[in-house]
């Protein structure tokens, strides 16, 4: 007799709410992933190594994982701010049901994050495991920077210096970095690699440019009065051109 | 029989109170200064410049600091205590503020709710002041070429700004609402510790004074991280960051404990863990993170002085010491901090999602679940903060799995947040579109926080402005709007009045709106690499940066909105109801003005707080 009286209630996923939630999904992961994308990689410098090219890949493929989980957050919030709103002093009637829980949904949705987490951490970690192997190519040039309050020199291996940088194009580098007061931080724009300078020790960062221009080398941790005007420019140039500057710059060292 | 009047003189409890602490701090800041400026030895010529400088003003500034705390009578109890004979009653009735009126707020007062009205004054200056350094920061940044405020005065105001706020969010939520709400909510008669209660608040404004006096003295030029050794090379007031840190941090540490306690020991009969509020969850757990973090932060700032005044080398690589000792002291304690900030600013919202949504919150476990990951993670990541400095290349990948593990529970939490508005029946409030705020900040914070997590991306990304962005998404998007909600749920338990409606819903969208626009311009300007705390930059920055400033003067507006709202409603706000929420928690059972040990008889609890929502037939 009840059974006539009360409707079966239909299965989940056929409930209209579920339904409007389900389509909202698609559309909030399809625009969140491309706006996410956009604004990341329109707003980010133009690429100046390989490294820079690895991030700017990397937060492409980041914010596409993400996209779907923070699109289903948005799609919930929709159709919860889109269904019956109650304004007024006191409170509306109670929601009709009292469901605590649902083991099938918090398995699910830890299960997920899991995932991503682990896809995350791999990610990183190919992308990383790439960069310390830069640090030991043993045909790289060396180079050594040296931040003061609030100046970078840069020490080449022929004994030449100079307060802006010179690379040849396509030939990996590896900066040895420290400071002789406080901490700085060494920071190449464009190619993605940014190492402290610490005062008392030496730490590495390498990174081979891709691209013949001026760049930006930036201090990025604050190290006094002059902190923001800390900054120099990379000239990267050709293997050609390199060698040229370099014999120019030590010869003039040696005749000053 | 009237109260009894000691009529020939008053007992020595009864004189103190803000003006004698003020009086006797000055008074033994001064006497210190001249002693020690007329005893302390010469510097040896090989000694590091201003050391005998540094000596002097620590000296003076923890004479006042002991000046200030016996002057306000924190010493009081101890001491009768040491000559065997402890408060009487009535003394103890004293101090609890017993038919005192307005003046008990401007005493050591042990009831609850005064401390909680305190901390509450007290979080609303330090936004201010915060606030306004921030909007000083934002005019001076609308031009690249430095604008009209000096380089040095410029750090400090960045340096400043930062700890204040850091501080203000810290007390935010478990100042006036774990203070004045949580042990009613419990169903308790107070604090465990009362007298701890009142020190941990007056410690605050002791140290509140360190801070300022440090403003005139070269301010605090390193930002609030004051890494060494640009700190030992830092003008005296950093002395001032360090002596505010230090008290900040006993502060902490009593009211950790005290609140720890009370919730652990005074639950309502019945008030089993299953039936405990998450809100109460969320301020356990955040004051527990803050009990191994603060230690530390002083600790780090220890050694800092002694570095700088007494020609210690911790910190000093030159001399034995390392420079990556501080770095990780300070962010041992630094990066807990942040949950501790934010922990409480969710479960708040966690607390009114079904009040709002007329159903029951979904999926308690989880939430607690939750809750319990990110603080048991929190301990483990802070070397994310040192990817780049060098420090210890080989733990970048184990702390990078760490950090990116905190996104499991982090993402409970929006389960429980989203699974409770699902279905639920919208009560549109301000709290309730704040939690909608939450979710759309956070998730923003979020995320971003996962780019900054990756080490490659991170070395991109470290130091400039886009971390700056993306933590005043965590802190300010998701916790401040958590604590403004929790200010105008509470409001009319704490004041007897409602939250004016339209203030607050004016106050809120040009909040969100104007916070919104001026961080995702921060994001931008980061992703194009501009560093952080610079006060000039390129040019082709301009653009976004105006756009992040015209957005600070958007939020300014809206909590100056705000502040309007919370003056005027607390004067002549519409009485409110005892329950104007029909909420279930405990707090909600009291009528305003609450009694002096809240409850004539304590509750028994006998369910969870959280039965709304009909069985379907």
């Amino acid at each position: 007799m009840s059974d006539v009286m009360t409707p079966k209630a239909p299965q989940w996923w056929k409930k209209p709410d579920v339904k409007k939630t389900a389509i909202l999904w698609v559309i909030c992961t399809a625009v969140i992933g491309y706006v996410g994308v956009e604004f990341h990689v329109r707003n980010m410098v133009r690429p100046a190594s390989e490294t820079m090219s690895g991030i700017i890949s990397l937060m492409r493929i980041f914010t596409w994982a993400a996209a779907p989980v923070a699109g289903l957050v948005g799609a919930m919030c929709i159709t919860v701010l889109t269904s019956k709103r109650h304004y007024g002093d006191t409170p509306p009637p109670e929601a009709d049901h009292e469901i605590r829980n649902s083991p099938r949904a918090t398995a699910l949705w830890v299960s997920v994050s899991g995932l991503l987490c682990i896809f995350a951490l791999i990610g990183g970690l190919i992308v990383l495991q790439k960069d310390n192997a830069a640090i030991l190519e043993n045909n790289a040039i060396e180079i050594n920077v040296t931040g003061q309050q609030w100046v970078w020199n840069f020490d080449y291996a022929n004994g030449a210096r100079s307060e802006d940088l010179y690379l040849p194009v396509d030939k990996p580098v590896v900066f040895h970095i420290t400071s002789v007061d406080v901490k700085h931080s060494f920071w190449v724009v464009q190619m993605g690699i940014k190492m402290d300078a610490n005062p008392g020790y030496t730490t590495e960062a390498a990174v081979t440019p891709d691209k013949i221009g001026v760049f930006d080398v930036r201090c990025a941790e604050l190290c006094g009065l002059l902190h923001a005007y800390m900054q120099t420019k990379v000239h990267v140039v050709s293997q050609a051109d390199y060698e040229a500057w370099l014999n120019n710059h030590a010869q003039s060292e040696k005749g000053a | 029989m009237s109260r009894p009047v000691s009529a020939p003189g008053k007992s020595i409890i009864e004189r103190l109170n803000f003006f004698t602490a003020l009086a006797l701090g000055a008074l033994s800041a001064i006497v210190v200064w001249r002693l020690s400026l007329a005893f302390l030895p010469q510097d040896a010529e090989s000694a590091r410049i201003f050391s005998r400088e540094d000596k002097i003003t620590l000296l003076s500034m923890i004479a006042w600091f002991v000046g200030f705390m016996t002057g306000i009578g924190a010493l009081v109890g101890p001491f009768r205590w040491l000559m065997g004979k402890d408060l009487s009653h009535d003394e103890n009735m004293f101090l609890a503020g017993k038919d005192m009126g307005v003046t008990r707020y401007f005493r050591f007062t042990t009831d609850h709710k005064v401390v909680g009205i305190q901390y509450l004054i007290i979080t609303m200056v330090i936004f201010f002041l915060g606030g306004g350094l921030a909007m000083l920061i934002r005019t001076n940044l609308g031009t690249p070429e430095g604008g009209w405020i000096h380089a040095q005065a410029y750090n400090s105001i960045v340096g400043t700004h930062g700890i204040l706020m850091i501080v203000g969010t810290i007390i935010m939520v478990t100042g006036p609402f774990g203070n004045f709400i949580m042990p009613i909510m419990i169903g308790a008669r107070d604090m465990a510790f009362p007298r701890l209660n009142a020190l941990s608040f007056w410690l605050i404004v002791a140290a509140a004074v360190p801070l300022l006096w440090g403003q005139f003295i070269g301010g605090i030029t390193t930002g609030w991280s004051a890494y060494n050794p640009l700190a030992s090379q830092a003008p005296l007031g950093m002395d001032g960051y360090i002596m505010y840190i230090c008290i900040f941090a006993i502060s902490t540490m009593v009211a950790g404990a005290n609140i720890t306690t009370t919730v652990v020991k005074m639950r309502a009969k019945g008030m089993t863990w299953n039936r405990t509020p998450i809100f109460i969850y969320g301020v356990v757990a955040s004051v527990a993170l803050a009990l191994p973090a603060f230690p530390v932060f002083f600790l780090s700032q220890v050694l800092s002085a002694f570095d700088r005044a007494l020609g210690t080398s911790f910190y000093n690589t030159a001399l034995g010491g390392s420079g990556w000792l501080y770095e990780n002291l300070f962010w041992i304690m630094g990066h807990p901090e942040v949950y501790v900030i934010l922990i409480p600013a969710v479960a708040a919202l966690m607390e009114m999602a079904p009040v709002f949504t007329r159903r029951p919150l979904f999926s308690f476990n989880v939430a607690v679940m939750g809750i319990a990951g990110i603080s048991g993670l929190s301990v483990l990541v802070w070397a994310h903060h040192m990817y780049i400095s060098g420090w210890a290349p080989l733990l970048n990948a184990p702390f990078m799995l760490t950090t990116e593990l905190i996104s499991i529970p982090t993402g409970m939490l929006f389960l429980v947040l989203v699974g409770t508005l699902w279905r639920g029946r919208l009560w549109m409030t301000m709290p309730t579109m704040s939690i909608f705020a939450l979710l759309w900040n956070f998730m923003i914070g979020g995320v971003t926080g996962i780019y900054l997590s990756d080490v490659p991306a991170d070395a991109f990304l470290h130091g400039s402005m886009y971390v700056t962005a993306h933590f005043h998404y965590t802190l300010m998007g998701a916790g401040l709007t958590g604590a403004l909600a929790a200010l105008v749920y509470w409001f009319p338990k704490m004041t007897g009045r409602m939250f004016d409606k339209t203030l607050s819903w004016v106050a809120f969208w040009l909040v969100q709106i104007g916070f919104n626009i001026a961080f995702i311009g921060m994001f931008m300007v980061g992703l194009a690499g501009q560093p952080r705390r610079v006060e000039s930059y390129a040019p082709t920055f301009n653009t976004a940066n105006m756009v992040t400033t015209g957005g600070a003067y958007m939020i300014m507006i809206g909590m100056l909105v705000l502040l309007y709202g919370t003056i005027s409603s607390w004067k002549s706000g519409v009485v409110a109801p005892m329950n104007p929420w029909q909420a279930k928690t405990l707090e909600w059972t009291v009528a305003y003005p609450i009694p002096l040990e809240n409850f004539d008889v304590l509750p028994t609890v006998t369910t969870d707080p959280y039965g709304y929502g009909k069985a379907q037939s």
